[in-house]
């Protein structure tokens, strides 16, 4: 019976000291973010080229001050005529996955983001032929593929950064790498363009997406800051004179 | 830290460059962009690669167009099919002698690539010949593509 006491004695000191431990080391709150954020670069790109249109929201929530859980959704309307044939592509995609920050909390000050963010793409849409003619030996064949409805489905990784520009808003830029699982359709008709993927030609894709992006805080949690160790000075550096090797003193004394 | 982070920013820089640029390639073809059907000519004796001396081929009813006309040492001869139709009949003349080739097919579109478009690819169901110097055809490959590999071989 004395053990129990002396343990439920224990529990709150024991808190206490981990709680007085911990507010002796570098501490700093980081607020927890919703986001909702639109690509501009496909409406821009549209106003160039009619024959594509390509717009993309995401959502995210920050899990902690590094990881975001991310979920994006998205509607193309893509048309594309070439010497023989026309090809036209409506569908809509969503993409889900993780965002990881790149950036320390202090450094990020809530105001910066550079990192990566994983996902996995899904895409539903509906392609056909309108016209095709090819012209051989025997004169000029002219044919039409009717459209049908496809899935298919990728991976994404999509490194980029952005940065605050007003309180709550801020803006910046991924680039997105994409690999083909599945693409929905045969080998012989593969899809041009997909919702989502971009260029389909080809099992790897690349795209550009530039975002405004609107958040609010939700939550705030305390991170413990962790000492940054003195980067180490090359030997060719110190060897190259006095004036130098003064700067790079000044510099490491300011950090610490 | 901070120069971590303009290292990094500098890096997916160049990376957004070189996604733009590649981005704005003009679209050129270079592929093949019609499936021929590829007719290897054997001679029957040794069983072994022979190209005719003289090889003469057209359409029935398009005398005027020949595909070959006396040509010489022609290996392999591309023989083009009508996507509008599920059989096509030709003359072939080798050596002077004439045999009339009857191929029947069933044709489907295949994609390319965006560049190049769309064109029909075949799949030869049976071919009827005459045999004045033809002795026999023997069909190594009967998916007809644009991919540069032997369809038939001709015996004679």
């Amino acid at each position: 019976m004395r053990r129990i006491y002396a343990y439920f004695i224990s529990l709150p000191l024991l808190a206490i000291a981990i709680s007085a431990n911990l507010s002796a080391q570098d501490t700093i709150t980081v607020p927890l973010r919703i986001k909702a954020g639109i690509d501009i670069a496909g409406p821009l790109v549209y106003s160039a080229n009619k024959n594509i249109l390509n717009t993309e929201f995401f959502f995210s929530a920050d899990l902690s001050e590094k990881k975001a859980v991310y979920l994006s959704t998205g509607f193309l309307d893509y048309k594309f005529s070439q010497y023989n044939y026309e090809y036209t592509n409506k569908g809509a995609f969503l993409k889900a996955g993780l965002d990881f920050n790149f950036l320390k909390p202090d450094k990020a000050a809530d105001k910066y983001w550079a990192g990566v963010g994983l996902r996995y793409g899904i895409t539903v849409f509906n392609s056909g032929y309108p016209s095709f003619s090819q012209d051989n030996y025997w004169g000029k064949t002219i044919s039409s593929i009717s459209r049908t409805t496809h899935w298919a489905h990728f991976l994404e990784i999509s490194p980029g950064i952005r940065t605050q520009i007003f309180t709550n808003f801020s803006m910046g830029w991924n680039i997105s790498m994409r690999m083909m699982l599945y693409s929905g359709t045969g080998k012989d008709l593969k899809p041009i363009y997909l919702p989502g993927f971009g260029n389909a030609q080809k099992n790897i894709s690349a795209g550009v997406n530039y975002y405004l992006v609107w958040s609010i805080p939700y939550k705030k949690i305390r991170v413990i800051l962790k000492k940054e160790e003195p980067e180490e000075t090359d030997e060719t550096e110190g060897a190259q004179g006095s004036s130098n090797t003064g700067n790079r003193q000044q510099v490491q004394r300011g950090r610490q | 830290m901070v120069s971590n982070i303009y290292r990094y920013i500098s890096r997916l820089s160049m990376l957004a460059l070189l996604v733009a640029m590649y981005s704005c390639t003009p679209l050129s073809c270079f592929d093949e962009t019609e499936a021929f059907v590829k007719a290897s000519f054997y001679s029957n004796d040794t069983k072994k690669l022979q190209a005719p001396d003289s090889l003469t081929m057209y359409g029935i009813n398009r005398e005027s167009s020949p595909l070959y006309n006396k040509s010489v040492k022609i290996q392999p001869a591309y023989l083009p099919l009508n996507s509008s139709d599920e059989r096509c009949s030709l003359i072939v003349r080798i050596n002077g002698i004439n045999d009339t080739l009857d191929i029947r097919y069933t044709s489907y579109p295949h994609l390319i690539s965006k560049e190049c478009g769309v064109t029909f690819y075949h799949n030869i169901d049976t071919i009827i010949h005459t045999s004045n110097i033809i002795d026999y055809i023997f069909v190594s490959k009967g998916t007809i593509t644009t991919i540069n590999e032997e369809n038939l071989r001709i015996f004679y």
